[in-house]
């Protein structure tokens, strides 16, 4: 019976071989996009991986820190053996730089004897007066003038840093050697972030308790595990969906030849072996040629900068379950399919009949989606877990229950709704749509579950997105605000940084100031002192809410200030002005229009105070900021946050808000097309499936037109309406997240999200129009006459 | 009512489309599929009112021959008049418009829209022409008592029978009062019972509406029915007969 299904399935004429194309073509398009979900997550996990030695010295110490042993530090390799306690203490400081809008990972290390612990990526610790540099950033100390970079870092390059400490090909980073008298000056110094260490850190940022694990790219949230879970869900769900959809192509045709199959002798077992062997057979097909699609596409992919950095290629890899579990499982998920849906006919030897009116859904099917929401709801109510792994053991089950409870509340509403349309059609074509949902919700739903759960996911990141945003501050913008360079020299009274045995916060040199200023392209340079009178400015001021009370303030000249109106005003006739301590500047170009109170004290003495912050404001050009910010940092190195826009702090600072959107936009974007194909293949198989009717009745004169809205009616009517749902549930499981997570309330997003949702509607709507000529040539006179 | 009572005769008659009353005229029909010519310069008169039953061996072009005087398909030569109106003229469109206003079909089977009632399959050809659901379900209503149908109103295709399904058809194919019924091997899915059934209810319907109605059928016993008779051989209508079953 199987060499008959083989005989069958290849041999079977041109129309099996369409079908076995058709269905093959389908699944090698699912497998490959569950292939390239698998090797995301992955390759993401890898990239992570590649940040944990530039945790070094920032990982909290513990049982759950994993590190690298130290090894010789004049030997080859990366630091593998030895023991942690016997290895010689490496000076360590970690440091973010920026250059054009790019983060700098700059390392400055000093070995303190020769079993010193050595980062991967380079055969041995530089000396003093050496430097290993990534291939990206030694590319870019060759095109870019040293006095816009070069000059920032002492020494001479030696060596390139390999790829096994690169997150990203792109990755800019830079490893400096010292003597250990160098940098151990910094700690006494009290640096942040200067430390002896023993070994290179080898815990993954996901795995990091902290929140700042490493520094400069990547992903580095401690939640990291959450989200991934929810978007290989995200991801996985709608393409398992489309690959069991594709299988059912032309199935009643399929249905109708085994028909006469039952009629020459063959028991429904043989018949239901000949369908598990044809549906094998275009489920391997589509197997292999999937991994033959996902490693044409890797390269490519792997360049598309999903996490905000782009992968290597051998990221983007499989593991030997990964491939067994699609290799073996997808086919036989596949004859599961085709086995369920062949129990929904009753061949006979006289024909095909679908089992009438399948059973309608029962109102029970909402009850995982209650209990989804209710699950989130407890939490809100009982506070969250403390642990990431307690809050990733609360929220993806919830998550997942929503997710699973909208398919299956899916063809209930559908069918409801069906109904009702039903009632109240007046034309054909909705009263055949509406009756046809009606009959089999379950059909009409499946091909739009992929986009609702698309849809639900997108929600639920966009409200949670929007609603820490909203909360956390939006980065701030606008061209003065990347054009304007802040250099902090002290953070307050009694809190002035040391640099090399000198405060920070002393009068800056006439010197620095002649040199910025000579700079093509800076335009000013404020200097914001200490104040010693004590002034406060109010948080309403600040247009904060007033709960926050009043804020320390500084003193800047006004005829500075002047020249720098992104920092607001001073009022008229002022010398100085009490603005904001730095660090309590909201950043943000609301405060242009800000009027700042007088502060009473003479230009002269103001000049004496000491310094706490220098804004040097340019024409925005990338070498005006770029000298500039060398200039500073040779005056002022290894201050805790080297010289940097507002608009980098600000990036900086919603970094993880904006991994989290582009992961968010990843679930989108990959969403949308695998619902797209879904309801394309859907709507496919259901025109074929209705081929006699639908054509005769056009012999009758049905206007073609009818029939198109028969079609669009079906697949828009629950693609609409559980669209409705799915936002709406996304919002409230948002709302509930945020309440419970982070004790916020959901904001409303943007109108970019209701366009996004628009764009989706429309391109599934487009997707189901592109099929609507298919209606024409199989439903044509020859259709009837040969059927 | 009808009753078959058999063949009453078979007499030559003078060509029709001489006649005042001829409703439909084919003449000279060429159709081909592809390197098959179906109909090679058939031509054919239905007067109005008349039955006229279409016979021939399988794959004479009978059933080619019904679908171009419907204007189903359109023929590659010659002409075909409806009223006064040459169909083979016209486009998709206007031929579309002809069938849903003035033709009602009855074809062998699968017919039915599955997902409507029985009531709403009959309603169909009236809701596609604009009526209002209300009317075009009252005008259905009566249709069940006339073929035999009673109580059947909600069921679907699927659960109803051969002879059912058909019946419910030949309701759908009259129920908007067409000038011209065209019946494409109507009971051929059905066993004689049924079958006799259905032509009886089909000719006392379409009398009582005084219908045209184009028969193709390979059976004599439902050409019995008929008025008038030609055979089409060889895609060539080449000879006329008449008959005639019951009153």
């Amino acid at each position: 019976m199987i060499r008959l299904g083989l005989r069958l399935t290849l041999n079977g004429g041109r129309e099996a071989a369409v079908r076995l194309t058709l269905i093959a073509a389908a699944v090698a398009l699912g497998v490959s996009l569950v292939l390239m979900s698998l090797a995301g997550i992955n390759a993401v996990n890898k990239q992570n991986a590649r940040y944990a030695w530039l945790g070094t010295g920032t990982v909290p110490w513990g049982t759950s820190t994993s590190t690298v042993p130290a090894s010789p530090a004049g030997s080859a390799g990366t630091s593998t053996t030895g023991q942690a306690s016997a290895a010689d203490p490496l000076w360590w400081l970690l440091q973010a730089d920026h250059f054009a809008g790019q983060t700098i990972a700059r390392v400055d290390v000093a070995a303190t004897g020769p079993r010193s612990p050595v980062p991967p990526g380079i055969p041995r610790l530089p000396g003093p007066g050496q430097f290993y540099a990534s291939p990206a950033l030694s590319a870019l100390l060759r095109s870019t003038p040293a006095s816009e970079l070069g000059d920032r870092f002492p020494g001479h390059q030696i060596g390139t840093i390999g790829a096994a400490a690169l997150p990203a090909p792109n990755s800019l980073i830079i490893i400096i050697g010292h003597t250990a008298s160098q940098l151990s000056h910094l700690q006494l110094s009290h640096v942040p972030g200067a430390a002896e260490v023993t070994s290179i850190s080898a815990t993954s940022p996901s795995s990091c308790s902290g929140s700042n694990c490493a520094v400069g790219a990547g992903i580095n949230a401690a939640g990291i595990d959450l989200i991934l879970s929810v978007v290989a869900a995200a991801l996985l769900f709608p393409v398992l969906i489309f690959i069991g959809t594709a299988t059912r192509l032309s199935a009643a045709r399929r249905e109708q030849r085994f028909a006469a199959i039952r009629l020459v002798g063959a028991t429904p077992r043989q018949v239901s072996v000949i369908s598990a062997v044809e549906t094998s057979v275009a489920a391997v097909a589509g197997v292999a040629a999937g991994f033959g699609l996902f490693f044409l596409l890797r390269t490519p992919l792997a360049a598309v900068p999903f996490t905000g950095a782009p992968f290597f290629p051998s990221d983007l890899s499989l593991s030997l379950i990964d491939v067994l579990a699609v290799a073996i499982g997808v086919p036989l998920a596949a004859v599961a399919a085709a086995r369920l849906a062949l129990r929904r006919v009753r061949i006979s030897p006289l024909g095909v009949a679908r089992r009438v009116t399948p059973r309608a859904p029962r109102a029970w099917g909402l009850i995982p989606l209650l209990a989804g929401l209710a699950e989130l709801a407890y939490f809100v109510a009982a506070g969250r877990p403390k642990t990431t792994g307690g809050q990733v053991q609360a929220f993806v089950p919830g998550f997942l229950l929503i997710m699973v409870g909208l398919v299956i509340a899916g063809p209930w509403l559908t069918m409801v709704a069906a109904r009702l349309m039903a009632r109240r059609a007046s034309r054909p074509a909705t009263l055949i749509a509406a009756r046809r949902l009606a009959d089999n919700p379950r059909a009409g739903f499946r091909a739009v579950s992929g986009l609702v759960l698309a849809l639900f996911v997108t929600t639920v990141a966009v409200g949670v997105i929007t609603t820490l945003v909203f909360y956390r501050g939006a980065p701030s913008g606008g061209a003065a605000a990347s054009d304007t360079l802040t250099a902090q020299l002290g953070y307050g009274p009694g809190e002035a940084i040391n640099i090399q045995g000198r405060s920070a916060s002393a009068p800056v040199s006439d010197a620095l100031l002649t040199q910025l200023h000579s700079i093509q392209g800076v335009q000013a340079v404020a200097l914001i002192h200490t104040d010693p009178l004590g002034m406060k400015i109010s948080a309403a001021k600040m247009g904060l809410q007033p709960s926050f009370g009043s804020v320390p303030a500084d003193l800047i000249s006004c005829a500075q200030l002047s020249r720098i109106p992104l920092l607001g005003r001073c009022p008229a006739g002022a010398q100085a002005a009490a603005i904001p301590s730095t660090g309590f500047l909201g950043l943000d170009q609301s405060l242009a229009s800000t009027t700042w109170p007088t502060a009473a004290i003479s230009g002269q003495r103001l000049r004496r105070l000491p310094v706490q912050a220098i804004f040097v404001d340019t024409n925005g050009s990338t070498s005006a900021i770029e000298r500039a910010r060398t200039a500073l940092e040779l005056a002022y190195p290894y201050l805790p946050s080297p010289p940097t826009t507002i608009g980098e702090f600000s990036a900086q600072t919603s970094r993880t808000t904006l991994e989290y959107e582009q992961l968010a936009e990843v679930v989108i974007l990959v969403s949308l097309p695998i619902a797209g194909c879904t309801l394309a293949v859907s709507v496919a198989a259901g025109l074929t499936d209705r081929k006699r009717p639908f054509s005769l009745l056009r012999l009758t004169g049905a206007p073609l037109s009818v029939l198109r809205r028969v079609v669009a009616l079906e697949s828009a009517a629950p693609l609409l309406i559980t669209a409705v749902v799915s936002t709406g549930l996304g919002f409230l499981a948002a709302g509930l997240f945020v309440s419970a997570q982070l004790g916020y309330s959901l904001r409303p997003p943007g109108a970019e999200y209701y366009l996004i949702v628009l764009a989706g509607l429309a391109a599934s709507l487009g997707i189901i129009a592109s099929t609507l000529p298919v209606l024409d040539r199989i439903t044509g006179p020859e259709t009837a006459r040969n059927e | 009512m009808t009753e078959q009572t058999g063949v009453v005769s078979a007499a030559s008659r003078s060509p029709v489309s001489e006649r005042a009353d001829c409703l439909i005229e084919a003449s000279d029909i060429v159709r081909s599929f592809g390197q098959t010519r179906a109909l090679r310069g058939a031509s054919v008169s239905v007067t109005a009112g008349e039955i006229l039953a279409v016979m021939g061996p399988s794959g004479s072009g009978k059933s080619t021959l019904l679908h171009c005087l419907a204007g189903i398909l359109a023929p590659d030569s010659g002409e075909i008049w409806f009223d006064g109106r040459r169909i083979d003229a016209m486009g998709e469109a206007e031929r579309s418009a002809l069938r849903r206003d003035h033709f009602g079909f009855v074809f062998q089977f699968g017919q039915l829209v599955p997902e409507l009632t029985a009531e709403e399959n009959i309603a169909l050809p009236l809701l596609l022409a604009g009526t209002r659901r209300a009317a075009a379900l009252a005008r259905a209503r009566p249709w069940f008592e006339r073929l035999g149908l009673d109580g059947l109103e909600q069921r679907r295709s699927g659960e109803l029978s051969g002879g059912q399904a058909q019946r419910v058809a030949l309701a759908r194919g009259l129920v908007a009062g067409p000038r011209v019924l065209f019946a494409d091997e109507p009971t051929g899915s059905l066993d004689s019972l049924a079958g006799e059934l259905v032509m009886n209810l089909l000719t006392a319907a379409v009398r009582e509406q005084g219908t045209t109605v184009v028969l193709v059928t390979h059976e004599p016993r439902v050409a019995a029915y008929a008025d008038r008779e030609v055979i089409v051989r060889d895609g060539k209508v080449n000879s006329l007969a008449a008959g005639r079953v019951g009153s």
